[in-house]
């Protein structure tokens, strides 16, 4: 009994030690036992790729849910040797797609732009990061995910190119110009932000209300 | 160096990719060149957005899910995915499906025969008639091969049949009909799925909608059973409502299938 605990907690260790990629070997021949590691890895970062680039919390959960759905209905076409981080982004890529050409934005899409909570330990660093987030938000949407990719992801360029069926200089130039349009973004929020201040004696931002209806 | 050198350079030099001698180059021009000293600060800045977290009940729902998927799933059409091996070009031909591939390419040989041998200048109209009757013909065999792969033994060639299917734009009803079956009675789940799948993109169809709603009545597999849900829920037909009331109220449903009618009853109202 104490064996059997014992050469069970090894296998556990063991799975979680595996390459991703072995894991979702076994998940495509399996039952989808060890989604469940390959789910520990990544529906964290893959909830914040969806948040940081909806802004839509509720939305971004059930995108991750519907990626690990995704990833056992499309299981049998993950072939060896495929890297899984590049594949697993894909699916979030497609499964974004998919959502919003079954929901257009402006019918039920209830975005849920509330800024995300901040860090308490500066009042200027907090301001500044909720700055940072609508500056994001404005721009549109493929230059934000390149964006989050690069920054947030730890996707390398040449991982990001295959990704977006591109070439590096094409990655590379895009971040480029991205970077350049949120800087820009960033300093106009910040005059307008000194402007209100001056204004109405240093007013807190309100974040905007909520657009679309209550279902 | 111009900012258009170092714009080049600025995306490696974000990452840490950068040989010694390029990074001095570009930490040299943004000591002297307040732009490009800003993008590399909005960069560092980034990091003032916090990590999000997913909620707590993100794990819960995933192990549902998964739960779902391994008791819906046929253990004999799992067991067949795994048994299963190619047996070369020949069998392949041997099979309905490579018979109707044949046709489809001694059909091509033919035209392209008829039309090089006949040396014709100029395509009059009845050609181009003749090409789009030949044009019509192709796509009927491409559905027969569809067709025949549905029918298949194998759960992965049944799979490939369904998907084969999605490139065709406009489906013979014959080709509907076939999928709607698989829908229904397929004993695999992931087959069921896929033919779910095709079946959305012809939503133009009343029929098929009435097929999607009818085949939930039926359906064993909790996991089919709530992308059929979802299905409805996106087509929102008038019957929608009263079809997934009466779903909701059968005995033995599974709790999470039935958590899924009530949230999409709540989205209809």
């Amino acid at each position: 009994m104490k064996e059997q605990k014992r050469a069970d907690t090894e296998n556990d260790q063991a799975m979680k030690l595996a390459p991703d990629e072995d894991l979702m070997l076994e998940v495509r021949n399996g039952t989808g036992e060890t989604l469940g590691v390959l789910f520990d890895r990544y529906h964290a970062p893959l909830y914040n790729f969806y948040a940081k680039l909806t802004g839509d919390r509720t939305l971004s959960e059930d995108l991750v849910q519907e990626v690990f759905l995704r990833i056992l209905r499309y299981r049998q076409s993950y072939q060896a040797g495929t890297p899984f981080r590049a594949w697993i982004y894909q699916i979030a890529r497609n499964a974004r797609v998919d959502h919003y050409r079954k929901t257009p934005r402006h019918i039920t899409f209830e975005p849920e732009m509330a800024p995300p909570v901040m860090p308490k330990d500066s009042a200027q660093q907090s301001e500044e990061a909720e700055l940072l987030h609508r500056a994001l938000m404005q721009m549109p949407e493929e230059k934000r995910e390149i964006l989050i990719l690069s920054r947030f992801q730890e996707l390398k360029y040449n991982e990001i190119a295959r990704l977006l069926g591109c070439e590096l200089g094409t990655v590379k130039t895009r971040i480029h110009r991205a970077i350049q349009e949120l800087r820009q973004n960033f300093k106009q929020l910040e005059r307008g932000q000194l402007n209100s201040d001056k204004n109405s004696g240093g007013t807190k931002f309100v974040p905007p209300r909520r657009a679309g209806n209550e279902v | 160096m111009k900012c258009e050198e170092i714009g080049e350079l600025l995306p490696d030099y974000l990452q840490g990719n950068l040989k010694a001698e390029q990074d001095d180059l570009v930490e040299k021009h943004i000591a002297e060149c307040a732009d490009c000293r800003e993008d590399v600060a909005i960069w560092k800045k980034l990091s003032l957005l916090p990590v999000e977290q997913p909620s707590a009940g993100s794990r819960e729902r995933f192990e549902a899910m998964l739960h779902a998927y391994q008791t819906g799933r046929n253990d004999k059409a799992v067991a067949e995915l795994g048994r299963e091996k190619r047996g070369g070009v020949w069998s392949w031909l041997r099979s309905p499906v490579g018979a109707v591939a044949w046709s489809a390419a001694l059909l091509v040989i033919g035209v392209f025969a008829g039309n090089s041998l006949g040396n014709r200048p100029t395509h009059s109209m009845a050609d181009q008639g003749e090409i789009a009757a030949m044009h019509s013909e192709l796509t009927n065999m491409r559905q027969l091969v569809v067709l025949s792969m549905l029918q298949q033994q194998s759960a992965s060639e049944r799979l490939q049949g369904v998907s084969y299917s999605q490139r065709e734009g406009q489906l013979d009803p014959q080709v509907v009909a076939a999928l709607v079956h698989t829908l229904r009675y397929d004993n695999s789940v992931d087959v069921r799925l896929a033919a779910l799948d095709a079946l959305s993109r012809h939503g133009g169809q009343p029929q098929v909608h009435r097929d999607v709603m009818e085949a939930l009545q039926e359906q064993q597999s909790p996991l089919v059973q709530v992308a059929l849900i979802d299905q409805m829920l996106e087509w929102r037909d008038a019957d929608t409502a009263q079809r997934l009331r009466n779903f909701a109220q059968s005995p033995n449903l599974n709790p999470t299938v039935r958590q899924r009618a009530d949230w999409a009853l709540s989205k209809l109202n």
